[in-house]
């Protein structure tokens, strides 16, 4: 009764009115600043992303060149066919796994085992942590010809230091599994830092109250690093662990400086082999089918990444 | 007894665990001091067995990259410090539109919910994960076409959507970081929210611009894949003119570790300006934050 007394009331009808008012102006400046202040990112990203996207899907179902833009021949699922059926693309796939297994395993483990020393409160330890950051900070095709001048056959240090150790010289980019192993060293040498910084921050965040409870109940070293440290930076390690995957799957620079895909095609990664088909064949419409399976397989995992990522963007 | 076995345990471990530090110091450290080492020595120098720890210095590699002395007019030192100057331009312009953008994008996603907003979200993180030569081989075409090919404009538009989408998410979790009641007061009291956005906001996540910022930069400066690529002659920046840097005898390796120093520097002083802020960056905004 009360609030129908109020609205008959012409001074307070025309109060909630402003405030209705006021209520929608504040939501349509609001729908304006989300369309505004989305609009640049927006437009970038589909016109540098989506259409070339939907660009490689399309001509993906072609048989076309990039050097004879005139001629189009609508080939159906071909490209693909021929790509799956193709030995060569899948020892690509063999070598650019090995690659990651190799890289990914080998920058945790190291990761791991340094980032749990790096985060004990010692003298001069913000100094050796930024020293210990500097390969990530390299470009990467830098870290490539570094490499390939230190594990030069004849006058490469690496093999300096292994002859003087009383060994024999070794061809290290002339043979596929040298090649292969120098590829993941140069690779684990610039990214495991970031394994260090993701698992020290990680390590640091896990309350000391938690240890001392564990050392009250007498828990040894072993105990509580595999079931307190481990578990409870899971999370994080699992973000550094994806993004690694993404970033050794997809690596192509590396091998541009390093072995340039040799000896012979035998150091090729997905990516390399795209880069050659399209870019010194200029079969565009294989290299397109290639890039949509290299595509397919990135955005799956991106897909974990993300997900991951928003749970624990809420949590935290 | 026991206490004295376990001790000597203790100590064992101990032991390996500094052996194992040490020698992950050596392999971390090490290629860098040789990579210092190697842009000081000449020819003469460099292809020595035993390689040599003491030799005169040869300036011959940043006399090329910087374009000054005696070494700029050699026939391997030509357009390398103007792909320095492109590298500068292209990072420097790159960086401040995409963080531009990306801030705009970050403090909506931070503070409004509208329809599509997860979707949104994962196709701007998505374009930091695309492999670079899968978007390249139409980029090729398109580029050509628009007349793009071997410009720094066309460069820097790349560089743009490489970053914007990394800044989108850092300076969301900046954004985050403030709380909501800032805008609401401002509301309340009869300012716009564009008014709280540039006035109170902004100013309190001035270092946050700054962090990610240096995040871009860093990854702008570093570019290889898409520079190589769509560049042949005009627009090539220094770590694709380095690739090609092959004289008459040879890969000039003084050159490209020089370029290799002076590349790193840049990086060197925004990793020590932006520390504090390393974890937020490396996870997308996710980490860190305080």
């Amino acid at each position: 009764m009360a609030g129908t007394a109020n609205s008959l009331n012409p001074e307070s009808q025309a109060a909630a009115h402003a405030a209705r008012q006021t209520e929608l102006r504040k939501r349509s400046s609001g729908r304006l600043m989300i369309f505004g202040f989305l609009s640049p990112t927006l437009a970038i990203l589909l016109f540098m992303v989506a259409y070339p996207i939907f660009s490689l899907i399309y001509y993906s179902f072609f048989n076309f060149s990039a050097l004879r833009q005139a001629t189009m021949k609508p080939v159906g699922f071909n490209n693909y066919k021929f790509l799956l059926s193709d030995p060569d693309l899948w020892e690509r796939f063999i070598f650019t796994g090995k690659f990651v297994f190799i890289c990914v395993t080998l920058q945790m483990l190291i990761g791991i085992f340094v980032g749990y020393q790096m985060q004990k409160n010692f003298r001069g330890r913000d100094v050796i942590f930024t020293l210990l950051m500097m390969p990530m900070m390299l470009s990467p095709v830098v870290v490539g010809f570094l490499w390939r001048y230190m594990l030069n056959s004849e006058w490469g240090v690496i093999n300096f230091l292994v002859s003087s150790a009383g060994f024999a010289k070794v061809d290290w980019l002339g043979q596929t599994n040298p090649a292969l192993w120098a590829a993941a060293a140069a690779d684990t040498w610039m990214w495991t830092p970031f394994i260090v910084l993701l698992a020290t921050a990680a390590f640091r965040g896990i309350p000391e109250t938690i240890y001392e409870a564990a050392e009250v109940d007498g828990a040894s070293p072993a105990y509580r690093f595999f079931r307190i440290t481990l578990p409870m930076s899971a999370p994080v390690l699992f973000i550094a662990l994806i993004l690694r995957l993404i970033d050794s799957f997809k690596q192509y620079d590396l091998f541009v400086a390093l072995t340039g895909g040799g000896p012979g095609s035998s150091t090729e990664t997905v990516s390399f082999s795209v880069a050659k088909t399209a870019f010194s064949y200029f079969y565009t419409g294989e290299a397109s089918a290639l890039a949509v399976i290299l595509l397919v397989i990135i955005i799956g995992l991106s897909m974990i990444l993300v997900r991951h990522l928003t749970k624990m963007g809420e949590k935290y | 007894m026991t206490h004295s076995k376990t001790s000597s345990i203790d100590l064992a471990t101990r032991w390996l665990v500094l052996g194992l530090l040490a020698l992950y110091t050596v392999y971390n450290v090490g290629p860098i001091f040789w990579l210092l080492l190697s842009s000081f020595k000449g020819r003469m120098d460099f292809f020595t067995m035993p390689p040599k720890l003491f030799f005169t210095p040869d300036l011959s590699g940043y006399q090329a990259v910087f374009g000054v002395g005696a070494a700029k007019d050699s026939a391997s030192a030509v357009g390398v410090f103007d792909s320095l100057v492109n590298s500068v331009i292209v990072s420097v312009a790159g960086t401040s539109l995409a963080v531009f953008f990306g801030t705009l994008a970050g403090y909506v996603c931070s503070r409004f919910n509208f329809i599509g907003k997860g979707d949104f979200m994962f196709f701007v993180l998505s374009t930091r994960m695309l492999p670079p030569v899968a978007v390249l081989v139409f980029y090729h075409l398109m580029f050509a076409r628009l007349g793009l090919a071997d410009t720094r404009t066309g460069l820097v538009l790349v560089s743009i959507f490489a970053n914007v989408g990394l800044a989108t998410w850092i300076m969301k979790g900046f954004f985050d970081g403030v709380p909501k009641e800032v805008e609401q007061i401002a509301i309340v009291n009869g300012y716009t929210r564009m008014y709280a956005f540039l006035k109170l906001v902004l100013p309190m996540v001035k270092g946050g611009i700054a962090a990610t910022a240096g995040f871009c930069f860093i990854f702008a400066w570093n570019e290889f894949a898409f520079a190589s690529i769509l560049t042949t002659t005009q627009a090539k920046t220094l770590p694709v003119k380095i690739s090609a840097a092959s004289g008459a005898t040879g890969i000039e390796w003084t050159q490209i570790c020089a370029a290799g120093v002076v590349l790193i520097i840049p990086v060197l002083i925004f990793f020590y300006l932006i520390r504090k802020h390393l974890l937020m960056g490396m996870t997308f905004g996710v980490l860190g934050r305080r």
